[in-house]
């Protein structure tokens, strides 16, 4: 057998930031919070709701590429892993 | 409106193109120079086949007709991509280190390479596809008709799924590597991909700057249903299409087998994670100006689905129609090929080869060319898979039920979830349970879904879907137990995922895992612990090295299985022929060929070929169980030995303690008889001599009688004293406690002795302590140990000058007399023995008392809680000292 993989501080970071991101991505779309943006105006020429739902998706983007980054400079992706086994 | 043959040509060109891709990457792949083509870009193109022609017409007309809905169906893929880190990185793990080719291997393999369970998945995952290749050779015939003016459907559609069977067996089912990885395949719909998603944003573009003026010109005057929808947009319904869109990313078969089966390397997941997101991104991003444009500019009752194409149709802009036309083809034909692949593959390693091997081999370890057969089978399972795709389109006369089957499809593999996600995370998982859940999951999405999307057309009349089966309106379908009032979809959603994820909890905590269900489970939920996975069985016989590579070659082919043996062979460290059949090397192989015809299979091949001499899981679980039983008995038996000697030891000292008593009860009854022998000696004599002889004088008689009198008094005053002894030891003696005064009790001590003293002509020297100083004790008693010590000090002193000193210390809450003399003491021997019975001090003669004073002096004190000790003054000489507790103030 091989040696246990190291856990490598960034990645773990890394992890549980990406399930922060998911957890904000959920709070921000699903109801009862993605309801504030159901008011009338426009932004842009466009209606609040689609606006409102296309800046968070651009934002979760936006953070995942920004996460996803210290990866390819380097870092292997072998470095894993603790909490989430441990809930599993 | 176009030429048809304009189309066909437009068409046909493409098409190939696609052929010239897949085969130039084939080829390259073969070579091993995959180059850019081995690029986290094409890996995320790839999984863009989530986006199917459903998308590309149908998120129009969803928009135009529920408005802002539709985004929620890529949503949940965001959500799920954005968080790779938790769930897609640990599938992919497990994929590549279980060498998985399919989600139903993955459930199998985890739940004890189960072949039921592999079936069950097959099937749930045919029934949930067909229809949805259904939809795209509708939605292909469909927009056909409308560029090009054909009008009969059927044989377009027919044709269109010749086409695709074509190409999913030429490069499909082109090389059975051990990966099962299709790198044409891939590469052919990254080129669709970078269609689609221009074709889409040339429309938009078109839309919102050429037959509009920007967005605000579009959003202007624009209600706000049309862009929230009729209803509640952020409700139940947002929730769950986002959920199932999460679980189809996840579950669907064809994106299991993109992200999951196609991954070269994991690290594409992490470029993947946003850049999918951002391609939805892109796919949605003009959706709704499309739709509001489309409802804005076409006439009234135009269809909304076909907007795409009919926007650019309508102004006259045919090369734009034409681009919308082959993006909507890319996107049907890459589902389509994928998911053909998919599922054939499942069907193929899970249902078909099983059987033929059963039939063929009858028993005999593999004969016959097992890798022509699997090839066969695979195109067999394209074959069969496309056909019935088309049956299901020319049945259903491409009716706008199949609209939905997009959804439906959805709820279907969203079954795979609890099975999936339980198995990854959760060892507690059982193949019982998962089964059970399935089977709930699947049997509920039919009947509240599937089978009501016909309208009460299939199976379930329409009365039924109005009053439940036989009337009875808690079966209800649509409400089902009176569920009543929710969406359809929602409805679907909470009973049969709810009921599957129940079913599978409750049933997996209540049965026992096999021995390789654990195995698996741990390997599988340890995934990053081991890399490269562990052996699923070790082999005890001799699996003969050339049976093991007559396999791989039949399996595997024989490049590829000579390469693989080699390479084993070179790690054991030998320059040419076989390797040895270890366990490595079986493991391995077994692993490799899992990736061509799945776990259950392999293991299964492996195991026969090994001669049947396999030590199953099973057996060396119960071995290495037994083992542990012994280990744990023999553990108890040294704990139980230990306790023996432990208890023998005590025995010994109680043993030894047992004799000394009896030697000194021996000896206690020696020197008692002794004691009571000498007065009954006296008494006997002097009574013969009274009763013999004649004329003993009247003063000789009184002498006599007197002595016998003295003599009984003694004998007396002796077994008063044992009897006082053994009450005051057993403790049957309840001693009344008073509060009485020190100087009081020391003085009348003295009083009692003082004619003793007088007559012996003893000095007394008494400090009776300070006034009111009190303890707690028995005054009578106390007097009769106090006398005791005193007449002892006054009888075995033997000093010319014979002087008593009689003392008082209070020492915290006891009260110390001390009583000394000055006749010398005893030595520290004679201490430890002068409370023994019938013991005394050298000093003393045999002339007066039988020895128990001390003792019975003793007991006393002790019986008061207090204590009668020998001590020993700095200047070496001893003194007695009573100590009793002090009476509280």
């Amino acid at each position: 057998m091989t040696a246990p993989a190291e856990i490598g501080p960034a990645s773990g970071k890394a992890r549980d930031r990406s399930i922060a991101l998911v957890v904000v991505g959920v709070v921000l779309l699903m109801p009862p919070l993605v309801g504030v943006s159901l008011v009338d105006g426009s932004i842009a020429g466009m209606p609040i709701p689609l606006v409102y739902v296309l800046v968070v998706w651009v934002g979760l983007i936006a953070a995942a590429a920004a996460l996803a980054r210290p990866l390819r400079s380097g870092e292997t992706i072998d470095s894993s892993e603790s909490a989430n086994d441990a809930t599993g | 409106m176009l030429s048809v043959n304009t189309v066909l040509a437009v068409c046909l060109g493409y098409v190939v193109l696609l052929f010239a891709v897949a085969f130039i990457v084939d080829r390259r792949t073969r070579t091993r120079r995959l180059g850019w083509l081995n690029s986290p870009v094409v890996y995320t193109l790839s999984i863009s086949i989530y986006c199917t022609s459903w998308t590309f017409y149908g998120a129009v007309g969803s928009a135009a007709r529920n408005g802002l809905e539709f985004v929620a169906i890529y949503l949940g893929p965001t959500l799920v991509f954005v968080g790779w880190w938790w769930c897609l990185r640990k599938l992919v793990r497990i994929g590549r280190a279980h060498r998985i080719t399919s989600i139903a291997d993955l459930i199998s393999s985890r739940y004890g390479k189960s072949s039921s369970l592999a079936v069950l998945v097959t099937v749930i995952a045919l029934i949930a596809t067909t229809p949805y290749i259904a939809l795209q050779l509708q939605s292909l015939t469909r927009s056909y008709q409308v560029i090009a003016g054909e009008s009969d459907g059927v044989a377009t559609a027919f044709w269109i799924a010749a086409g695709m069977a074509l190409f999913t067996i030429l490069f499909g089912t082109r090389n059975l590597d051990a990966n099962e990885r299709h790198q044409g395949v891939v590469a052919a719909i990254a080129v669709e991909a970078v269609v689609k998603l221009f074709a889409l944003l040339a429309v938009g573009v078109f839309a919102a700057w050429s037959l509009a003026d920007g967005f605000t010109d579009i959003f202007a005057d624009v209600p706000a249903e049309v862009v929230v929808g009729a209803g509640e947009v952020f409700g139940a319904r947002w929730v769950v299409l986002t959920f199932l869109s999460a679980t189809a990313i996840i579950c669907l078969p064809r994106q299991f087998q993109v992200t999951v089966v196609e991954n070269i390397d994991e690290r594409h997941l992490s470029t993947a994670s946003w850049l999918f997101p951002l391609y939805l991104f892109g796919m949605t991003l003009f959706i709704m100006p499309i739709a509001i444009v489309g409802l804005k500019v076409m006439p009234a009752g135009a269809n909304p689905d076909l907007f795409v194409l009919t926007l650019p149709l309508s102004a006259e802009r045919h090369e734009l129609a034409l681009l919308a036309f082959l993006g909507g083809f890319s996107s049907a034909t890459s589902m389509v090929i994928v998911a053909t692949i998919a599922v054939s593959t499942m069907l193929s390693n899970h249902i078909v080869m099983p059987i033929a091997l059963r039939v063929l081999a009858a028993g005999r370890a593999v004969s016959g060319d097992v890798r022509a057969l699997l090839l066969v089978s695979r195109r067999v399972c394209i074959g069969v898979i496309l056909g019935l795709g088309f049956l299901y389109f020319r049945l259903s006369g491409g009716s706008d039920a199949l609209a939905a089957i997009g959804l439906i499809a959805f709820v279907g593999v969203a079954q795979f979830l609890p099975s999936l996600l339980g198995g990854i995370f959760w060892r507690g998982g059982t193949r019982t349970g998962a089964a059970c859940g399935l089977l709930a999951g699947f049997a509920l999405w039919a009947y509240t879904l599937f089978l009501p999307s016909f309208g009460g057309d299939v199976i379930l009349s329409p009365e039924v879907l109005r009053d439940g089966p036989a009337g009875i309106a808690a079966l209800r379908p649509q409400a089902l137990l009176g569920l009543d009032g929710l969406d359809p979809l929602v409805h679907a959603v909470v009973w049969s995922v709810g009921v599957n994820a129940l079913a599978f909890v409750v049933v997996s905590s209540l049965t026992r895992p096999g021995a390789l269900e654990r195995l698996q489970a741990t390997v599988f939920v340890d995934v990053y612990r081991a890399a490269g996975g562990a052996p699923s069985s070790v082999l005890v016989g001799t699996a003969a090295s050339e049976d093991l590579f007559l396999l791989a070659r039949r399996i595997l082919g024989d490049g590829f299985a000579r390469s693989l043996f080699d390479e084993m062979a070179a790690a054991q460290g030998r320059s040419g022929g076989l390797p040895d059949p270890t366990d490595a090397v079986i493991g391995r192989l077994e692993r490799e060929l899992s990736g061509s015809i799945g776990a259950a299979s392999a293991h299964a091949l492996v195991n026969r070929i090994a001669d049947r001499q396999s030590l199953g899981m099973t057996e060396l679980i119960d071995i290495a169980d037994e083992s542990q039983q012994m280990i744990e008995a023999a553990h108890e038996f040294a704990e139980k030995s230990a306790e023996l000697e432990r208890t023998a030891v005590q025995l010994r000292a109680a043993n030894e303690r047992l004799r000394a008593l009896d030697a000194q009860k021996d000896e206690f009854l020696g020197q008692l008889s002794h004691e009571l022998r000498t007065p009954m000696t006296s008494i006997r004599s002097f009574s013969e001599i009274l009763m013999d002889e004649e004329g003993v004088p009247d003063q000789e008689r009184r002498r006599f009688v007197s002595i016998i009198n003295e003599e009984s008094q003694r004998l007396t005053r002796l077994l008063d004293e044992l009897l006082d002894i053994s009450r005051l030891e057993g403790g049957s003696i309840d001693l009344r406690l008073e509060t009485i005064g020190v100087p009081e009790a020391i003085g009348k001590a003295l009083d009692a002795i003082a004619g003793t003293t007088r007559d012996a002509g003893v000095t007394v020297t008494a400090d009776p302590g300070r006034a009111g100083l009190r303890v707690e004790s028995n005054p009578d008693r106390l007097r009769q140990v106090l006398i005791n010590l005193l007449s002892n000090a006054v009888k075995y002193n033997p000093a010319p000058q014979p002087e008593i000193r009689v003392s008082v210390n209070e020492n915290g809450s006891m009260v110390d007399i001390d009583v000394a003399d000055n006749g010398g003491g005893v030595t520290h021997a004679e201490a430890a023995m002068i409370f023994e019975k019938f013991a005394r001090g050298d000093r003393s003669d045999r002339s007066y008392g039988v020895g128990l004073g001390l003792p019975i002096s003793r007991a006393i004190m002790r019986a008061m809680n207090g204590d009668l000790t020998v001590e020993f003054a700095p200047d070496g000489t001893s003194f007695f000292r009573i100590r009793m507790p002090r009476a509280d103030p």
